[in-house]
């Protein structure tokens, strides 16, 4: 059943912006009026994501801030964070507020700068994305992102026996899906060879297996599923799961079952009446080549154990059976933090109306995104339908 | 220890601490359902109960994931190993050192605490396991 429904998406180029945040979001959210043909005064609220503006820009009450940069002072205003998975966050409560009947029309987005036009280096922005692990006991350490999903990944590798070709074979697919994507941050294609071949990040990720420090910015209206039939092209959302795994790792049962991805996707599912089987593709957070792997099986597309033959394959590929990240994904689009979930519903909308291009799904009609936050400690699934 | 931790969880974060830094790792455990966790929580995750009991984890366990991690945030220096290790029937976090060899060990590996490393900004500290040489 259709819990609300996407009128309008819009987003910037990922990549290096100069760019302030208001300005970055003001150009996703005046794209995303544009496509719904929508003004200021039809909107009601305003759910907005940010995850680190704090930390990286000493830039923090953002939500009314951008509010009055797009025309939306004085209604609800309001910041989500929840790591990666912050706007994804933002849309969830969009949705529910709107289906509960509390708010008619909501614009939803987030904005993140990550690159060195912060004034922050790798190193920096090595420790700020630390700080999404556990303060005491696991930042002490020295334990990084790139780190926390290879910890994951690599009891991935030694259940399984999942490889790093077949790892790499994710960031060559994701790299091509990226060339016909002209908003991603990369936008040439790799080979196995190349992944292979580029420094360790952290073992067992190479610097091509991990998604970069990008800006950018996405925004999307929710409206009701009564009001969507006078919008052009409406999108509907019919699931949306939020779940979470225990913090840190170390009191994870399962750590390479992201259980919170699994939780949301049963959640999502069920709110849609539906199984993996009936999803034409997905777009996942793969913030590292491994993180795909494991989204791809907990979101029940393949088999445990099957998700790095499956990518080896070519059945995740646009022509696969199971497309995922036809956007590029995170990889290759590029990852400005609270603006990723959004991001990928932008994708999604766009697929399901039939309008990405060169990277088109043929006869895409179900999709979903898997916004992950943290250690896997936060998931949302939502599974958006082409409206009847 | 401060008044105030008595007045939150039973096992808070200094008992933890103060644990470590004198050569064992506390976990707790559940005086009702008998659940065990590598680093402490107020309320247990399986039951709900507040009663949740220190315990002292064995000091001696296998790595159940590691890493080697080369590029480090600011105020850590790479590269170094950081590992899942199991102890018992819980799981903590560790710096993990190895002698003689620059990549990481495998997983299920034996370790052995063998010590702090309080390289945090803040100086919290982290444990070290050491892979077991014959």
């Amino acid at each position: 059943m259709t819990r609300a429904s996407v009128v309008g998406a819009g987003m910037t180029t990922f990549g290096v912006h100069e760019s302030t945040l208001p300005d970055l979001f003001a150009t996703a959210a005046l794209s995303a009026y544009d496509d719904a043909g929508v003004d200021p005064a039809d909107i009601d609220a305003f759910y907005f994501g940010n995850a680190m503006g704090g930390q990286t820009e000493n830039d923090t009450h953002l939500a009314p801030t951008l509010a009055t940069e797009v025309g939306l002072a004085g209604i609800p205003a309001q910041r989500f964070e929840d790591a990666c998975a912050t706007s994804a966050n933002a849309f969830k409560n969009a949705v529910q507020a709107v289906d509960a009947g509390i708010h008619d029309t909501i614009l939803v987005g987030g904005v993140e700068r990550c690159t060195p036009e912060t004034g922050k280096g790798t190193g920096e922005m090595t420790r700020i994305f630390a700080s999404a692990s556990h303060r005491q006991y696991e930042q002490p350490t020295g334990l990084t992102f790139p780190g926390v999903f290879a910890l994951l990944t690599k009891r991935h590798m030694h259940e399984y026996g999942t490889t790093e070709e077949q790892l790499a074979r994710v960031a060559v697919k994701n790299h091509g899906n990226g060339t016909r994507n002209p908003r991603a941050h990369f936008g040439s294609e790799t080979t196995v060879e190349e992944v292979l071949d580029s420094p360790v990040v952290a073992e067992p990720f190479h610097l091509m297996d991990c998604c970069p420090f990008s800006d950018g910015a996405a925004a999307v209206v929710v409206t009701s599923d009564d009001r969507a039939d006078s919008f052009d092209r409406p999108v509907d959302v019919t699931g949306v799961g939020h779940a979470t795994d225990l913090v840190p790792l170390g009191l994870k049962p399962t750590l390479h079952a992201t259980q919170a991805a699994r939780d949301a996707t049963t959640q999502a599912y069920d709110q849609a009446g539906i199984t993996a089987e009936d999803i034409d593709f997905a777009e996942v957070h793969d913030c590292f080549t491994g993180a795909e792997v494991l989204a791809s099986e907990a979101i029940g597309f393949f088999e445990d154990g099957n998700g790095g033959p499956a990518a080896a394959a070519g059945r995740t590929a646009l022509d696969g059976d199971r497309p995922i990240n036809p956007s590029g994904g995170l990889k290759a689009k590029g990852h400005p933090i609270g603006a990723t979930g959004a991001a990928q519903i932008v994708e999604l909308t766009e697929q399901l109306r039939g309008t990405a291009g060169d990277r088109q799904i043929s006869d895409a009609t179900r999709g979903l995104a898997h916004n992950l936050g943290g250690d896997a400690g936060t998931t949302v699934i939502s599974v958006m339908e082409a409206r009847a | 220890m401060s008044a105030n931790t008595n007045e939150s969880a039973s096992v808070g974060y200094e008992a933890w601490t103060d644990a470590l830094r004198s050569g064992s790792v506390l976990g707790v455990s559940c005086a009702d359902c008998g659940a065990t966790y590598g680093t402490p929580v107020a309320v247990c995750h399986d039951c709900g109960s507040r009663d949740l009991e220190p315990v002292d984890l064995p000091t001696e366990g296998t790595l159940h994931s590691v890493t080697r991690i080369n590029v480090a945030p600011v105020g850590f220096e790479g590269p170094y190993y950081v590992g899942i290790v199991q102890l018992g029937d819980a799981r903590i976090t560790a710096r993990i050192e190895r002698d003689g060899a620059d990549t990481a060990p495998e997983i299920e590996t034996p370790v052995v605490l063998s010590g702090v490393i309080e390289e945090d900004e803040n100086g919290l500290p982290a444990p070290v396991f050491t892979v077991e040489t014959d």
